[in-house]
């Protein structure tokens, strides 16, 4: 299969893989069918790299996120495909073995993470009670040391331990949740638009504490995002996905300096920058089809300038462009 | 020069909070605008540029008459808001439309699309028959939502978060107004579905000539839509001038903080930085002058944290409320 291959393409690099997805299918059953919300993706990961999946809503990204950490919903299930996760397969282990692994190396932070402190309790409490769970024979006395230093690392003042989320910003708050998500030091953080509900400066701030904390301790990261300009800042490797694909891959200057999907390249079109000249903002025309009943060929292609015939009706293979950047295009060569 | 149809002169607002019951927050005021003057004129699309709870909602409330300012006057070609009542409030709502930010709130959701964009004209009596349907269907066509037939039938929910977007704004245009005040109206919207809602925004500009004050807390999108824009910090106006100058020449220690922060592709290293803003607040001091004083790496301590600067002229058409617009600024570097 094309997918398999390109995602095990770039084996040849020093460092090894922590995640390796390949080829992975994850839908949900609704009352209009089988909804196709992640179809054969493949990608892998590098300890201490992060890599920025990329998409309009409906994209399929969350549900990667959601896949790996093994919190789909119950109408959720996975049609295919293997999660490597330091060689183990993700999707083979029970639900046990995966609150073992939640946490204590694949650790997330949730979109709209603002409301995921609960608000009766103290938030040194809270961070406490995370280290307690997965490491019970602790003294409590040091599970607050390890907040402490947890409090240091993402620069939250360590006198506000002891007070209630209501009592913090939101820029704390996300501080506190990114706290959260290292306390058992994770070897893997996803990270779901941390930033959405944040004013630009504050987003800015934690957005460089999360790049300060990823090269410092050395984790690797997804971040899952609908703006290209913040996951091009903290992302070494970019994926953009669309209808459920991953259409285009590559490292950041390969895939934004150079990109080859017609559809990589719409979303930079739409997309307002202060940099440069003032251009035109070309929209992107139409809708994103469906996916209870995807189309066969390449799904972009309703929307696309330069489909051909044979794009519709036709799956698109995988094109290596460099052993580091592929796309999912037949005609990406072509202009 | 194109005359001023707008005008906010010397307006101010304050909320009034309730405490909260368990002791973090006594009963207060949220002074949402001080003091703001500003014009904005015919024909233009005006920026009004914020953070959350600067104020700029708020100064959308008060132009489209959902709030009341507490002192200072609104106008509207020379009208005066708080003296309309009758027939030339009604008329008032008509020529001064609001885009909202949400639209998923903002559509009635037991209205058909056709039911929601007809109501407005229904309301102030400008067709029946066979002519309003005209109108709406033309409408829903401007707005992109193409054939308009297959549309007018269905419901919000049957629509994406940008189609109804779309909806709203022919709600809002179908009216024909002079004025439109467009809350962040692309906030809730993916980014790659914005440009479409932007180029609406400028196609209706062109068409009907109407006059728009953008709220929007985005630079990037400002720059794209605005003639003019003004930057808005705890209900002050930090600084005013045209798109183009505000962004790429900015005076304002506050603009180039915002400046900074914004994602810069991966090419950070590249792109120099005006470094304004300062790790952590001013600690120890009282904050009565700058609204921005306790964050600015470039304040004076003594004039800027005792005196409120004033949005003065520092060039045609370019107003800046800093005692030390551009340049390195008092005290230097220096934190506390």
């Amino acid at each position: 299969m094309n997918a398999r291959t390109a995602g095990t393409g770039n084996r040849n690099s020093e460092a090894e893989d922590l995640l390796e997805v390949e080829d992975l299918s994850v839908g949900y059953r609704t009352k209009r069918g089988f909804m196709r919300a992640v179809d054969g993706i493949s990608f892998s990961l590098k300890k201490g790299r992060s890599l920025g999946l990329v998409g309009e809503s409906g994209c399929g990204k969350t549900t990667v996120g959601m896949t790996l950490m093994g919190l789909l919903p119950p109408n959720g299930e996975v049609r295919g495909g293997r999660i490597l996760f330091k060689g183990e397969d993700l999707v083979q282990k029970t639900e046990e073995e995966m609150q073992r692994l939640r946490w204590n190396e694949i650790a997330m932070i949730f979109q709209a993470a603002m409301n995921a402190l609960n608000p009766v309790q103290r938030v040194e409490k809270q961070i406490a009670e995370a280290i307690l769970t997965h490491a019970p024979d602790l003294p409590e006395e040091e599970a607050l040391r390890r907040v402490e230093g947890l409090f240091q690392m993402v620069n939250l003042p360590g006198e506000r331990m002891h007070d209630y989320p209501h009592q913090y910003s939101g820029g704390m708050k996300q501080r506190a949740i990114i706290a959260m998500a290292l306390a058992c030091n994770p070897d893997l953080i996803i990270a779901d638009e941390p930033t959405t509900a944040l004013d630009v400066i504050v987003q800015h701030q934690i957005l460089e504490e999360i790049k300060a904390l990823q090269d410092d301790l050395g984790i690797s990261l997804i971040f899952i995002s609908h703006d290209i300009s913040i996951v091009a800042d903290v992302s070494h490797d970019i994926g953009v996905m669309y209808a459920g694909q991953l259409v285009e891959y590559g490292s950041r200057e390969e895939v934004f300096g150079d990109p080859r999907h017609y559809y990589t390249r719409a979303l930079l079109a739409s997309y307002p920058t202060l940099a440069g000249e003032k251009r035109d903002l070309v929209p992107i025309p139409g809708e994103t089809p469906s996916l209870v009943a995807p189309p066969s060929g390449c799904r972009f292609c309703d929307r696309c300038d330069a489909a051909a015939e044979a794009c519709s009706l036709e799956r698109p293979d995988w094109l290596e462009i460099s052993p580091t950047h592929r796309v999912l295009c037949a005609r990406c060569l072509s202009s | 020069m194109p005359e001023p149809i707008l005008k906010l002169e010397e307006v101010s607002k304050t909320y009034r909070t309730k405490g909260s019951m368990f002791g973090g927050r006594a009963a207060g005021l949220v002074k949402a605008l001080q003091c703001v003057s500003l014009e904005v004129l015919k024909g233009e699309i005006f920026g009004l540029v914020g953070e959350s709870g600067s104020g700029k909602t708020t100064a959308g409330r008060l132009i489209v008459k959902l709030e009341s300012p507490e002192s200072g006057r609104v106008l509207l070609n020379g009208e005066v808001l708080s003296t309309l009542r009758g027939r030339r409030l009604k008329a008032y709502r008509r020529r001064v439309q609001m885009i909202f930010q949400d639209p998923y709130q903002s559509l009635n959701p037991q209205l058909s699309i056709y039911e929601s964009v007809v109501e407005p004209i229904t309301i102030h009596r400008l067709a029946a028959g066979r002519e309003r349907m005209e109108r709406v269907l033309s409408m829903i066509q401007t707005v992109g939502l193409s054939p308009p037939e297959s549309f007018v039938n269905r419901y919000p929910h049957q629509l994406s978060g940008g189609q109804r977007q779309r909806v709203a704004i022919a709600r809002a245009m179908v009216l024909e107004p002079d004025f439109v005040v467009a809350d962040e109206p692309t906030s809730m919207l993916d980014a790659s579905y914005s440009a479409k809602i932007f180029n609406i925004i400028l196609e209706m500009r062109k068409r009907f000539g109407i006059t728009i004050l953008f709220i929007t807390h985005s630079l990037a999108a400002a720059r794209y839509l605005c003639d003019r824009i003004a930057v808005i910090y705890r209900g002050h106006l930090m600084e005013v001038g045209t798109a183009a100058e505000v962004i790429h020449h900015p005076l304002h220690p506050y603009t180039r903080a915002l400046i900074d922060a914004l994602p810069k592709f991966g090419l950070a290293e590249q792109i120099p930085r005006y470094n304004t803003l300062l790790e952590e607040e001013r600690a120890g001091v009282e904050a009565v002058g700058c609204p921005f004083f306790m964050r600015c790496r470039k304040a004076h301590r003594t004039q800027c944290g005792r005196e409120v600067p004033g949005l003065e002229p520092v060039g045609p058409g370019r107003f800046v409320a800093c005692f030390f617009p551009g340049n390195g600024g008092g005290a230097g570097g220096k934190g506390s």
